[in-house]
């Protein structure tokens, strides 16, 4: 990842953290005051329910009081005491409740048992519980029926007045579907009221635990009959029955309505959580306000982002591209190019490097044109005294031949023939030598273009093999060996030179083994490229003679130029490879050429430009 | 000595009106109102207004000719022939035959009949069967077996309504079935013309009309008896006319015996009568009234709730379903049974007549006709599809067979009720007769002209 990306990914994400912390605290701090908005309208519609649940307990209260005062209920009770026959009225508690229009209406006697009933008429002389320890006010009870069912209502118990012993009413009011579309409401607003069923010990429960029963949708009304959704409201329920506490919360409807919601618990006398009174105020507006300005929010910190990331693309640009141009010129300077400048803009610190790594190149480029011309001047002092040495060695006899001859004008005409002779070809012995030495230095000098050719490593080997093993094994007692991979190890490589090269270097290892030895040649593939090795068994080389042993005109025989590893280096260098000695003293010496493996498509030997017409050979380079 | 005369004369004038009004006029229209069906089997008040029997029954309840004029049995009552009263015609005008009455006898019992047979020879009608029948004649009285003409004399189906008895129909429309009086009936020409029958109207409505005039008969369902004699109207009370009884299947699961007699034991019938029937009927644990035979007293009536928890032995039985024949009192009766079921660990759920087909309880009223203790036991067993084996006459074996038939605890007797209607100030003469039906034909009309 360039600069310029670091740069940038962090100024945006810095600008984008920034942008998002803002929105998500101006997101929650919104929320915080729409919950209490919404908590604040909902405690109020919760007391507006609670006070007109009061109102209609007073209002059933009052309707059965008035009943107990009529003269009808009087009359009643006076003639059922005074008779002791209350048979005749066994309808009577349907009529009046019709009268006072209440949905429950019992009539009972001072033993306790029913005498009219008007929602269950054939409950007649059985005993009503209500009756015993009903206080003044309206109370929650459930009512079984006729028809197996039960129903919640709201009852007060009342004496007949003018009677004695007293009869009593216990009439109510039916908690039901009326009841909830009664209430009061407002848009948006629903409703509902949930009958605890009777638990399993009520009837038939063998083991007498009181199990509370399950949550059943169904036992949840509302003021149009079934609640939708009435299952999202269980967790609600569940915990009003259970704490018998009101319980508010958050109900999720659907995808895109949520309620607040309230559980009100309605408990009888007893402090039983009869029903459940559930109130779900609609946050549809919330909603909605909270979606709009969440939008809102969003649109802006998008927009602020995307905002941020132009001005960081900007700003990272502005500050990275003098160092994009110093890391520029610092490849170039590390490619040789010494004579690359950059800008120098401003005063701040990158044009103050900028300023330095033009100054550092200038030097550089001075330093090196003083190096090179100081090299080139020791370079020339070399090959003087390289001539020198070569030189010296055949003109000392020429000398001495010349001096000899000019002594031989002494000497009798035979004596003098025969030195002449001896001279003479000893001249010509010496001169061709110096022509040898000079041919070198030319052939130095004239290194060839390689013409490359698609080969296999194994043939060069093999070559070399087939050329040098009978000889190293008769004259020098070397075991000649070969170690090539199984695999094809194809090269772009001028066949003769790589050839002339693998052949000095063999000739070398087999100069080091005077004493016999085995020479190993191997060619084998290492990634990329081909690693062919010539290894021999000889006294090996010191670590100063590793570090120059490629230098031109050093060498550790003793009538070698020291020229036949510096070619082999540039025929190596040539072909894009390398060369490197592995070697320590007493334990042979080991040379390494790594030759990258020719890619495919390359054309084939067969397949290549004509055949070099230079002749193939070998030898000392 | 005139003036002796002259007093009695004033007298005599004065008691010529009294008199009058004792002697029955002819003419007027009798308004009548039911709740029911006019037609309704058994005692659909029109049906004996149209319809005669061969034998009918006196007020004591014996047995007496009506359009039979005599029978007589042979081979110890396993053949009975009845001898036609001759001169007797149909409404229509075609005479009364053997061949025609033995027609309405099979269409009226195409099965479970108290014969096996049943033939015209001549002015005969012969009845066989392979056991004795010594109670044929009183039950021929009975309502199931009144002779209607079923193919008129040109040959075609008749309506079915058409009879020989002291009314013929004369319009039945928008709920108004209209009577007129039969000049030619064999027993005499009824008081009045005609009688209007104004059916499915609310019993608190009949009492309005009674008591505005628009009508001049009403029904009083047994549980307001008290309150119509309270408001003071005419009523006539019958004695025990029919028996409220709970039917139990016994299949299903109360097949059980031992759980159909816990349903017996459980039953609080002193609240049935002394409450829901406002103490007009009598509470009884037989079938048979005691005024019929005189030992329903031995038939214990107590509520017996821990015998009933005993009987049923801890096992339980699914929700048992408990078909009402009727509305008003029935039902309250029916929910009051239901409650003492479930004291004694039953539960049962009352519903409506829909399901009487398939019912395990139902909760019926059966007609108990006739004074012959005998022929009423075949009678109400035969209502329940049931038989009951009478060997001979006596007391005991009329004991033993009731006792072997509540036995069995598929029939559980409750209430004896009587049936009861009020009639208006205008009508005179108007009476029950042995099925404690108003005996309209032989009602006058106080202002008939």
């Amino acid at each position: 990842m360039s600069l310029r990306q670091r740069l940038l990914l962090l100024f945006s994400l810095t600008v984008a953290a920034a942008v998002a912390a803002v929105a998500w605290t101006v997101l929650v701090r919104i929320r915080h005051v729409f919950e209490l908005r919404d908590q604040e309208e909902t405690a109020l519609f919760v007391s507006q329910f609670q006070r007109e649940f009061q109102h209609r307990s007073a209002e059933v209260a009052a309707a059965v009081d008035h009943l107990a005062v009529s003269e009808r209920a009087r009359g009643m009770a006076f003639e059922i005491v005074q008779s002791g026959d209350a048979s005749p009225y066994l309808t009577e508690a349907q009529t009046m409740a019709q009268d006072a229009q209440l949905d429950f209406l019992e009539i009972v006697g001072a033993d306790g048992d029913v005498v009219s009933s008007a929602q269950w008429p054939a409950r007649f002389g059985y005993p009503e519980p209500a009756v015993t320890g009903a206080g003044e006010a309206a109370f929650l009870k459930r009512e079984e029926l006729p028809d197996g069912n039960s129903a919640l209502g709201l009852f007060a118990v009342r004496p007949i007045r003018g009677a004695e012993p007293a009869l009593r009413l216990v009439g109510g009011k039916r908690l039901d579907q009326s009841f909830l579309a009664d209430l009061p409401g407002a848009p948006g607003m629903q409703v509902g009221l949930y009958n605890e069923r009777e638990s399993s010990a009520g009837a038939n429960n063998v083991s007498g635990v009181d199990t509370p029963p399950a949550f059943d949708p169904k036992q949840l009304v509302g003021t149009n009959g079934d609640v939708p959704s009435a299952d999202r409201y269980q967790a609600l329920i569940e915990s009003a029955l259970k704490t018998g506490k009101q319980v508010s919360g958050i109900v999720y409807l659907t995808a895109r309505r949520e309620d607040s919601a309230t559980a009100i618990p309605l408990k009888n006398v007893a402090g039983r959580v009869m029903a459940v009174l559930i109130v779900a105020l609609s946050r549809e507006g919330m909603v909605e306000a909270q979606h709009h300005i969440r939008a809102i929010a969003y649109g802006v910190a998008s927009g602020g982002i995307l905002l941020a990331i132009a001005c960081s693309l900007w700003i990272a640009a502005r500050v990275s591209r003098p160092i994009e141009q110093l890391a520029r010129a610092a490849e170039e300077v590390a490619s040789g190019n010494w004579d690359v400048r950059v800008p120098e803009q401003g005063h701040d610190e990158v044009s103050v490097l900028a300023r330095s790594f033009n100054h550092m190149t200038k030097q550089l480029a001075s330093q090196r044109e003083q190096l090179v011309q100081s090299e080139r001047v020791a370079a020339w002092r070399e090959l003087a005294r390289r001539l020198a040495h070569e030189l010296k060695n055949p003109l000392f006899p020429l000398q001495l031949t010349v001096e000899n001859l000019v002594r031989a004008r002494a000497l009798s005409v035979e004596e003098f023939d025969e030195v002449f002779r001896e001279s003479t070809a000893t001249l010509g012995m010496e001169i061709a030598n110096l022509k040898a030495i000079i041919g070198r230095f030319s052939d130095f000098s004239k290194m060839p273009k390689p013409e490359l050719e698609r080969i296999d490593a194994k043939d060069v080997v093999e070559r070399v093999r087939s050329l040098y093993e009978g000889a190293a094994s008769r004259e020098a007692k070397i075991e000649f060996a070969t170690e090539i991979a199984g695999e094809p190890m194809a090269m772009m490589v001028d066949p003769e030179l790589l050839h002339r090269a693998l052949s000095n270097l063999v000739l070398n290892a087999m100069d080091a083994m005077p004493n016999g030895g085995k020479l190993t040649v191997s060619a084998r593939p290492q990634g990329a490229n081909v690693d062919i090795k010539v290894a021999d068994t000889g006294e090996g080389l010191t670590q100063e003679e590793c570090e120059r042993l490629f230098t031109p005109y050093y060498t550790t025989k003793l009538h070698g130029t020291g020229l036949g590893l510096a070619i082999v280096q540039s025929v190596v260098a040539d072909h894009g490879g390398t060369i490197a000695v592995e070697s320590r003293t007493g334990n042979g010496s080991t040379f390494i050429i790594t030759l990258p493996i020719a890619k495919p498509g390359t054309p084939s030997r067969e397949a290549a430009a004509p055949k070099s017409t230079r002749p193939s050979g070998s030898g000392d380079l | 000595m005139f003036r002796r005369f002259a007093i009695s004369c004033f007298v005599a004038l004065l008691t010529l009106p009294a008199a009058a009004r004792t002697r029955p006029h002819y003419g007027g229209t009798l308004h009548v109102e039911i709740e029911g069906d006019p037609w309704q089997r058994p005692n659909g008040i029109a049906r004996r207004l149209v319809f005669d029997g061969l034998t009918t029954l006196d007020t004591t309840g014996a047995v007496q000719s009506a359009l039979a004029s005599g029978w007589e049995s042979d081979n110890a009552d396993h053949r009975w022939q009845f001898r036609l009263r001759p001169g007797v015609y149909f409404h229509d005008g075609s005479l009364l035959t053997s061949t025609a009455v033995v027609q309405s006898l099979n269409l009226d019992c195409p099965a479970n009949c108290p014969w096996a047979t049943v033939h015209a020879v001549g002015s005969m009608v012969v009845f066989t069967n392979d056991s004795p029948m010594p109670n044929l004649p009183a039950l021929l009285a009975g309502d199931d077996f009144l002779i209607a003409l079923t193919v008129s004399a040109d040959g075609k189906t008749s309506s079915g309504d058409i009879g020989t008895g002291p009314f013929q129909v004369t319009s039945f429309n928008n709920g108004l079935l209209v009577l007129g009086a039969n000049e030619t009936c064999w027993q005499g020409r009824p008081f009045a013309d005609a009688i209007e029958i104004r059916v499915h109207r609310a019993v608190h409505d009949q009492w309005l009309d009674l008591s505005i005039g628009r009508a001049e008969m009403v029904e009083v369902p047994a549980e307001m008896i008290r309150q119509a004699q309270q408001q003071r109207l005419k009523v006539l009370v019958s004695p025990p006319a029919e028996l409220l009884a709970l039917e139990i299947s016994d299949n299903g699961a109360l097949a059980n015996p031992m759980m159909r007699a816990a349903i017996a034991a459980s039953i609080d019938r002193s609240a049935l009568s002394n409450v829901i029937f406002q103490k007009q009927g009598e509470v009884t644990a037989s079938l048979l009234p005691q005024s019929l035979t005189g030992f329903s007293f031995l038939f214990p009536v107590d509520r017996d709730l821990n015998k009933a928890h005993e009987l049923r032995g801890g096992l339980t039985t699914p929700t048992l379903t408990l078909s009402v024949d009727g509305d008003g009192a029935m039902r309250l009766a029916a929910q009051r049974i239901a409650l003492n079921l479930k004291e004694a660990g039953f539960n049962a759920q009352e519903g409506s007549d829909g399901g009487a087909q398939h019912a395990d309880l139902m909760l019926r009223l059966i007609p108990l006709e006739g004074g012959e203790p005998f022929a009423v036991l075949e009678d109400v067993s035969r209502s329940v599809g049931q038989t009951v084996l009478l060997p001979d006459s006596s007391p005991t074996s009329l004991y033993r067979a009731e006792r072997d038939f509540l036995d069995r605890h598929t029939l559980i007797p409750l209430v004896d009720l009587p049936r009861a209607y009020a009639a208006g100030a205008r009508v005179r003469d108007l009476a029950l007769d042995a099925h404690d039906l108003p005996d309209l034909a032989s009602a006058s009309l106080e202002d008939a002209p």
